[in-house]
């Protein structure tokens, strides 16, 4: 029996830099940067007041009432998920409900309904907390709320792997769909962290990048000898799943095939990565999609612009890749629209996908001085256009050691897996 | 202005709901108001008349007319206590 195989039909993002996928891919594709000076008063009191905002008023998506109930992630997934259901042209109404599913990744929720709950409790020394503080910030409301909006009655399913959570959301939500337990799944991740106690959390860790003080905006230096960490981002990105078969049956257009997941865990430390952990994730994705490494057009860096991840990242794709390696263009598009944690890994997955539509590899920018430790084809300044992408590979790994690697390929009717 | 004036007011505001369908005999779940929107209503009735409703809100307030009441006798009773001499609400029930 042939496996079932696993059809992108749609593509949904609200980011920094783009509230669609074209909007943010052509932004990409230029060099833009969406981190910013945060706006007071978010800016007052922290060190390095930088991150990547998503322009959105949920005024304009959703009526008071309901707005009332949702965190700002929340928000930004059913927006997303709405943009991929539309691109997909699903209609829920006619798929058998139990066949379809949610799957959804977010590193911490409802921070902002958290952070709003406390100051309420011990800056105001209120009780006068909300009553939906406990349905805002549960980790799993925004997979909630795309259920219930849409009737999806399969699985409803939330991950937090810290920064690979939405890579590991759309992974699984994959392997649903090929084990035959559903048909559709709804695939992505969110992540809303720009509140000031979230953002003095990450300061207190020092890993948030310094305010490039000439620009704010190349304040994100991956793989660069000057790189100083990764600066914050909200927002969301969904993908639909399908199985091949069935969109095939309705018509829909398959904008690739997604053919490789793999999940490996460091073990070594709670935040320091490894070569083998990385490189493992990588032979698992490879070895899920039967695929050769020398195959792999594009690789989507996770490129934190932390000091540790970046060497290592390169070493593991050395690793993995051998000589093949150096030719292979490698690109942290988190220098553009920041580190969007538990959103970053679907985020960067469809980015992936419509580079592999588009033939364009979207650069790292902000790479004068690479580290002498990064010595790949980072695709430094400069988008590149004009090539064919048969498969790309995105890279997701965590705080808590979770590596998640996703490849899609372009969409071939004839081939046949076994 | 009436208790049913301002609670209209707020959830017109609130709500997107037009003075029309808050007639008193209204069914708050009809409206649209579940139980913890009823809480977060409360917010802003403590605001409009300085009241301090705590963890007590009856669960068997139905109606728009409902709400009226028990505002009412809340209001009545904090003009009472304030009239004891004591200005915390809750000594006095």
């Amino acid at each position: 029996m042939n496996m079932r195989r696993v059809a992108i039909t749609g593509l949904g993002v609200v980011a920094p830099l783009g509230s669609c996928v074209d909007e943010l891919f052509a932004h990409l594709a230029a060099g833009r940067s969406g981190i910013r000076r945060l706006a007071a008063p978010l800016c007052e009191g922290l060190r390095s007041p930088i991150g990547a905002c998503v322009e959105f008023d949920g005024g304009a998506h959703f009526a008071a009432a309901k707005l009332r109930m949702l965190d700002r992630v929340s928000q930004l997934a059913l927006v997303a998920a709405a943009q991929a259901i539309a691109d997909a042209k699903l209609d829920f109404a006619i798929e058998r409900s139990d066949r379809c599913g949610v799957s959804v990744g977010t590193g911490m929720g409802g921070a902002g309904s958290t952070d709003e709950g406390y100051h309420i409790i011990y800056a105001e020394r209120s009780e006068r907390v909300k009553p939906y503080t406990v349905l805002a910030s549960m980790t799993n409301a925004a997979a909630s709320w795309i259920g219930i909006d849409y009737g999806i009655s399969g699985p409803n399913l939330t991950y937090s792997t810290a920064c690979s959570s939405s890579a590991v959301a759309v992974g699984e939500a994959a392997r649903r769909i090929r084990s035959g337990d559903v048909d559709v799944m709804l695939a992505g991740g969110a992540e809303a962290p720009l509140t000031f106690g979230v953002l003095r959390a990450w300061e207190a860790m020092r890993t948030i990048a310094s305010q490039d003080i000439h620009d704010p905006s190349a304040s994100c230096r991956p793989f660069s000898r000057t790189r100083t960490g990764l600066v914050l981002g909200e927002g969301a990105a969904f993908v639909a799943l399908e199985e091949w078969e069935h969109a095939l049956a309705r018509g829909a257009r398959i904008r690739a095939e997604l053919t490789g997941y793999g999940l490996t865990t460091d073990v070594a430390h709670i935040t320091r990565p490894t070569v083998a952990g990385q490189a493992g994730a990588m032979r698992a994705a490879l070895s899920s999609a039967d695929l050769d490494p020398d195959a792999v057009d594009y690789v989507n860096a996770h490129g934190t612009a932390t000091l540790q991840n970046d060497s290592v990242e390169t070493a593991a794709i050395k690793d993995v890749f051998g000589e093949r390696a150096y030719s292979l263009p490698v690109s942290s598009t988190k220098s553009m629209h920041g580190h969007l944690l538990g959103a970053a890994g679907a985020l960067e997955f469809v980015i992936a996908v419509a580079s592999l539509e588009r033939g364009v590899v979207p650069p790292t920018m902000h790479l004068d001085s690479p580290d002498p430790a990064c010595d790949l084809d980072y695709v430094s300044g400069c988008a590149r256009t004009g090539v064919t992408l048969s498969a790309v590979m995105s890279n997701s790994f965590a705080f808590g050691g979770t590596n998640a690697v996703l490849i899609a390929e372009t969409p071939d009717v004839h081939r046949r897996r076994h | 202005m009436s208790t049913l004036d301002t609670l209209q007011d707020i959830l017109i505001d609130e709500f997107n709901l037009t003075r029309d369908q808050l007639v008193p005999e209204a069914e708050l779940t009809s409206l649209g108001v579940d139980s913890l929107d009823l809480l977060e209503l409360m917010f802003k009735i403590e605001d409009r008349y300085k009241l301090a409703i705590r963890d007590d809100v009856p669960t068997d307030l139905t109606t728009v007319g409902d709400v009226v009441v028990y505002v009412d006798d809340l209001l009545a009773r904090q003009a009472k206590a304030r009239d004891a001499g004591s200005g915390d609400l809750h000594a006095a029930t």
